[in-house]
């Protein structure tokens, strides 16, 4: 048991790119020799707009096809490894790869509480047969849901989410609540009030402290400072250096590339 | 039994409403939910009912009718089935025009096939020998038997769509219609979903189509035309793509109007009943749908409630 844990603490998952490209209209978007994400608990992934970082999660969600290369998940607990970048992007989920996306998505349909239900609904529930499925899949999961909708001050949850900020807040409930093992977000708290933002925060450190590895791209340089162990550099479809907030923070590149005097 | 009161345009009239609408059912899942639109709900249909004619009248069973028969039946559904998962796969990926090409190009393909393979399907020229698997006494008697077993069928298929809206399975048709990349990356396996859908979908057209040619007695290319999908098209989009009932309302509202009222009722004068009622009916029916989709996009009874409908499932 106790080496168990010590295992647990000391690896985490991990995802690795290797001679990762990909290009739109022959010109080259992303183009990585090596990187390791997930050593730390919380890694900020940081540049400037139009780096890829945007691509570079869609590539190892393997919603955009690699030109060419490898991306692999690798588990902490003993499982083997699997290359993610051969899979289709419904398997991520199962193989515990989730994304919050930058730009709104939503199901317009659907409620509130219908799209967390979709979230956590186990496939062999939604077959065209299992007409008496919908008491097995409420039951199971309305605790959780009610949780965050709590915590994150939802209100009613047979509404259809309304502004913008809502739809964002919602799309990272999903992921949370489809229990990544490698989290993703693409800039979580772009459109969110303060008071959200801190507890999204919040949620994502308790993650990472319970295994979760978790990348997050942010425009909100304060939540990165705040929130990551270890931040990755990219510019130009590279990522060009990592290092501690306080490193990167201070860093000469990083400085005339991205964050100009006036941010120091 | 005695059915005097009974008209007998007015039994095929309510038959024809009632395959329409079950049709338009079928395609509320795939159109109405899931947003893929059916172009080829005529190609599954006529696979059915030829499959299911062909074997019926070209086998020399050993046992009775009665068994000839739900044997035929359950192999023109299962091959219609069959064909809607082959179609499914191709346009699974596709984006709208693709699967209009594709759906409408399957339609035509089986329209084609029963023309000319006519060594099975009798060609133009027709196959005959279909018949109700019981005799309860008269021609007319026969055909209102029929239709109440027809009308039970689809009733069964309207109480199947109305409750796969309060189901797991309908929330994941409707995520997918939505947003198939958010779906996905939910880990939904979207494509597998929708060749299921099809080929339930399918399935069903395909039985819709035997039972439609029993009533017939005798199949014809002529039955194959594109006038099947839109008129299930057309019901479906002036009752509502997004609910259960649409098809129904529109159905009896558009093709009931026009199959039992004026093609029966109105006093037109006979020679318009060769080609100027059927040009009239289309007219009417594009400049129908044209104003619904104008005044009322979503249809008569207009978009789904989920916000209303949960509430009551989950029992808030
Ligand atoms: N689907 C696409 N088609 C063409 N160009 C794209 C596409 N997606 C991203 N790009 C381009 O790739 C570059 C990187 O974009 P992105 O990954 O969104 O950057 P970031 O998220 O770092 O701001 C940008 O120049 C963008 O215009
Ligand atoms: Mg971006």
């Amino acid at each position: 048991m106790v080496d168990d844990t010590q295992v647990a603490t000391v690896t985490r998952p991990q995802i690795q790119i290797q001679n990762a490209v990909k290009s739109f209209n022959g010109r080259v978007v992303v183009d990585i020799d090596n990187l390791t994400l997930g050593d730390h608990p919380i890694e900020g992934l940081i540049g400037p707009n139009g780096a890829g970082k945007t691509t570079l999660m869609r590539m190892i969600m393997h919603s955009t096809p690699l030109d060419s290369g490898t991306i692999t998940l690798s588990n902490a607990n003993g499982d083997r490894d699997v290359v993610i970048s051969d899979l289709p992007t419904h398997w991520m989920a199962p193989h515990g790869v989730v994304k919050s996306n930058q730009v709104i998505m939503d199901f317009d349909k659907l409620t509130i509480l219908d799209s967390m239900l979709l979230a956590v609904a186990k496939h062999r529930y939604e077959q065209p047969h299992r007409i008496l499925a919908e008491k097995s899949v409420y039951d199971a999961n309305v605790a959780r849901i009610h949780e965050y909708m709590e915590f994150f001050d939802l209100g009613d949850p047979y509404r259809f989410a309304g502004s913008a900020g809502e739809k964002k807040l919602l799309d990272i409930i999903r992921c949370l609540l489809l229990d990544p093992k490698f989290l993703l977000l693409d800039e979580p708290t772009a459109g969110l009030p303060e008071d959200l933002t801190e507890k999204v925060m919040e949620t994502i450190r308790d993650l990472a402290a319970a295994g979760t590895s978790v990348v997050v791209v942010e425009h909100d340089l304060n939540v990165i400072w705040n929130l990551s162990d270890d931040v990755h550099f990219m510019a130009e479809g590279n990522v060009v250096m990592h290092g501690s907030p306080q490193e990167i923070r201070e860093n000469k590149t990083v400085i005339e590339k991205y964050l100009g005097e006036g941010h120091v | 039994m005695n059915l005097d009161w009974l008209d007998a345009f007015l039994i095929s009239g309510l038959f024809s409403v009632v395959v329409i609408v079950g049709l338009g059912l079928l395609l509320h899942l795939q159109l109405g939910l899931t947003r893929i639109a059916n172009f080829g709900v005529v190609g599954f249909f006529g696979i059915g009912m030829y499959s299911f004619g062909v074997l019926f009248t070209k086998v020399d069973w050993p046992f009775g009718d009665f068994w000839a028969f739900l044997i035929s039946l359950a192999f023109g559904t299962f091959v219609a089935g069959l064909s809607g998962l082959l179609v499914g796969w191709l346009i699974a990926d596709l984006d709208e025009d693709g699967v209009l090409v594709g759906t409408l190009g399957f339609a035509t393909a089986v329209a084609i096939l029963a023309t000319t393979e006519d060594g099975l399907t009798g060609g133009a020229r027709g196959l005959g020998g279909l018949r109700f698997p019981y005799d309860v006494g008269s021609v007319k008697a026969d055909e209102f038997l029929w239709l109440i077993i027809v009308s039970i069928v689809v009733a069964l298929i309207l109480l199947y769509v109305w409750w796969v809206h309060r189901t797991p399975y309908g929330r994941l048709l409707i995520g997918i219609g939505g947003n198939e990349p958010l779906a996905r990356s939910l880990g939904k396996p979207a494509f597998r979903a929708k060749l299921w859908l099809f080929a339930v979908g399918s399935a069903g057209m395909g039985l819709l189509g035997a039972l439609f040619g029993v009533m017939e007695r005798f199949l014809a290319p002529e039955n194959l035309g594109i006038d099947v999908t839109l008129a299930a098209m057309v019901a479906l989009v002036i009752g509502g793509t997004a609910r259960a009932w649409g098809a129904v309302i529109g159905g009896f509202l558009v093709i009931g109007f026009f199959d039992i009222i004026v093609q029966s009722y109105l006093p037109f004068p006979r020679e318009w009943y060769g080609q100027a009622i059927p040009n009239i009916k289309q007219i009417v029916f594009g400049a129908v749908l044209i104003t619904v989709l104008l005044f009322r996009p979503l249809g008569i009874l207009g978009d789904m409630r989920r916000d209303k409908l949960m509430r009551r499932v989950h029992g808030g």
